[in-house]
């Protein structure tokens, strides 16, 4: 994409979302199906969102990188207004294309539609969106978001799309200190090992094991006034034998 | 048949016992009246309302002093919701414990008068939106409180047939029933909670039906058992909206 330059932000209306998905279905066809940045200043595919804010080509390391950037030019939006966005999520993916399905030597593999296309109102989709969930993942912790943030940009892992799904993990205030107990393996220093396995239950998994037990204890306790101790403690042994077996320092404590 | 019950201590605090009213402007402001009128509730139990909007995971909280000495919310701020479905929790809570135990709960309470901003109360139990659906007319979408009739957007009068038409009717509500019966079993939920949430709505609409008005199984109980309510269910809808009379008569069911 060397030859883009900086754009001031704008948003897909319906004749350039339109637009934009046939040019994924084509380029699942072809995986060398040029990329229509026409349409990114198209006035017959877009309109205008800000003539004050820019987005200028990019390279993501990391999902952290995207969503750093686009909380800093976002910022004079209302979050609220961005979280709805189809149209300009969308558009951001077309100027991001080459970075969220990259081209290794004309081998482009298209995901689903819903990768690129945002679709604010799909429960089940919304957070599928590569751009949006790292802006996303940021704007609802601010901390504590590295088994979320350290992670490639081109594909949704397992674990964000299992916690973000979930509104009810979401909403409550200390999660993400918890998860980050719990899963974050501080020896490796990467998400601990076989924690979303679709297949297999391990004791104090996050796929299986947490969400069962959240529901179980949202209906005993106020889960919105507990900090990640309380909760951890309730929580029950499988869960602070998992959070010590990510923490090496912890286990010291507990022996 | 087995049937569930609340072994935890907590209580369903009764949905008369808190009207709210939500007004326009920026930001939005909402006033509750708390009234636990004969109830027998610890009078050192704390209240707090919390709410929170369809799809956001932001809770905003409100202390609303104890149950012996109520602090009744006048014109309080909701900052950094925005969604149009705005929906409340009320909550009293056993302020002897050092991690918050739930004496009694009350749950997605919708205001029951609003301005343009907001959504009162509820469109019936299944409210029916437009959605991209490709080349599907239609499918079910069960989201936290509502499941959803989504109809391809881009065949414009399919919304209208799809509720009215007696064709589409008579072929497709029994299926759709069928779906959203089983999953409400699934669900777990029961026919006496206080809530508004669909599963609850669907199987007390079920128990209604049902020619012995029975209480829905629970997911406990076995397929036989559950596949032979739902199905007493949908004949008896069937029966009473008489929808094989009217497929013939609607020009279709000719030799």
């Amino acid at each position: 994409m060397g030859e883009i330059s900086q754009m001031r932000l704008r948003q897909f209306n319906q004749a350039g979302v339109d637009a934009f998905s046939k040019f994924l279905t084509a380029c699942r066809e072809n995986p060398n199906e040029r990329v229509p940045m026409e349409l990114a200043e198209s006035d017959e595919h877009t309109i205008l969102i800000s003539d004050e804010i820019f987005v200028e080509p990019r390279e993501f390391s990391t999902r952290r990188d995207a969503a750093d950037y686009f909380h800093r030019i976002l910022s004079p939006l209302s979050p609220d207004a961005v979280r709805k966005d189809a149209g300009m999520w969308t558009w951001l993916s077309l100027f991001y294309f080459d970075q969220i399905c990259p081209n290794p030597n004309g081998n482009r593999k298209v995901r689903n539609d819903y990768t690129y296309l945002f679709m604010p109102d799909q429960s089940r989709h919304f957070y599928r969106h590569l751009l949006f969930i790292a802006w996303q993942v940021k704007q609802i912790a601010s901390e504590h978001n590295r088994l979320f943030l350290d992670s490639s940009l081109v594909t949704l892992d397992k674990l964000t799309t299992e916690v973000f799904k979930r509104l009810y993990l979401t909403r409550i205030p200390c999660v993400f200190e918890l998860l980050d107990r719990l899963y974050w393996d501080r020896r490796t220093n990467r998400p601990a090992k076989g924690i979303v396995s679709p297949h297999k239950i391990s004791a104090g998994d996050l796929m299986h094991r947490l969400p069962t037990r959240i529901r179980q204890l949202e209906k005993t306790y106020d889960l919105q006034s507990l900090n990640a101790d309380q909760l951890l403690e309730i929580l029950g042994n499988e869960f602070q034998q998992r959070a010590a077996e990510s923490n090496p320092q912890m286990e010291f404590i507990l022996e | 048949m087995i049937k569930r019950f609340n072994s935890l201590g907590r209580k369903r605090v009764p949905r008369d016992c808190v009207s709210i009213e939500v007004v326009d402007g920026e930001p939005r402001t909402f006033s509750a009246h708390i009234d636990f009128k004969n109830h027998n509730w610890d009078a050192n139990g704390t209240v707090v309302l919390e709410a929170t909007c369809a799809g956001s995971s932001l809770v905003q909280r409100f202390d609303c002093g104890t149950v012996g000495a109520l602090k009744q919310p006048i014109g309080l701020p909701l900052n950094d919701l925005h969604g149009q479905n705005v929906f409340f929790s009320l909550k009293i809570i056993d302020p002897s414990q050092h991690i918050g135990r739930l004496l009694g709960v009350a749950e997605n309470i919708r205001p029951i008068t609003t301005g343009k901003q907001t959504v009162s109360g509820r469109k019936g139990i299944l409210p029916v939106e437009h959605a991209p659906l490709g080349q599907e007319l239609w499918k079910l979408e069960y989201r936290d409180h509502d499941v959803f009739l989504l109809v391809n957007q881009d065949v414009p009068s399919l919304s209208e047939s799809i509720r009215s038409d007696p064709v589409f009717f008579s072929l497709i509500y029994p299926q759709i029933m069928r779906q959203v019966l089983h999953r409400a079993i699934a669900d777990g939920a029961e026919t006496d909670e206080d809530d508004d949430r669909w599963p609850v709505l669907w199987l007390t609409f079920g128990r209604k039906l049902h020619p012995d008005h029975e209480e829905p199984p629970a997911h406990t109980d076995g397929e036989d058992v559950i596949d032979d309510w739902v199905e007493m269910v949908i004949a008896e809808f069937c029966k009473l909206h008489e929808l094989k009379n009217k497929y013939v008569h609607s020009g279709y069911g000719g030799n």
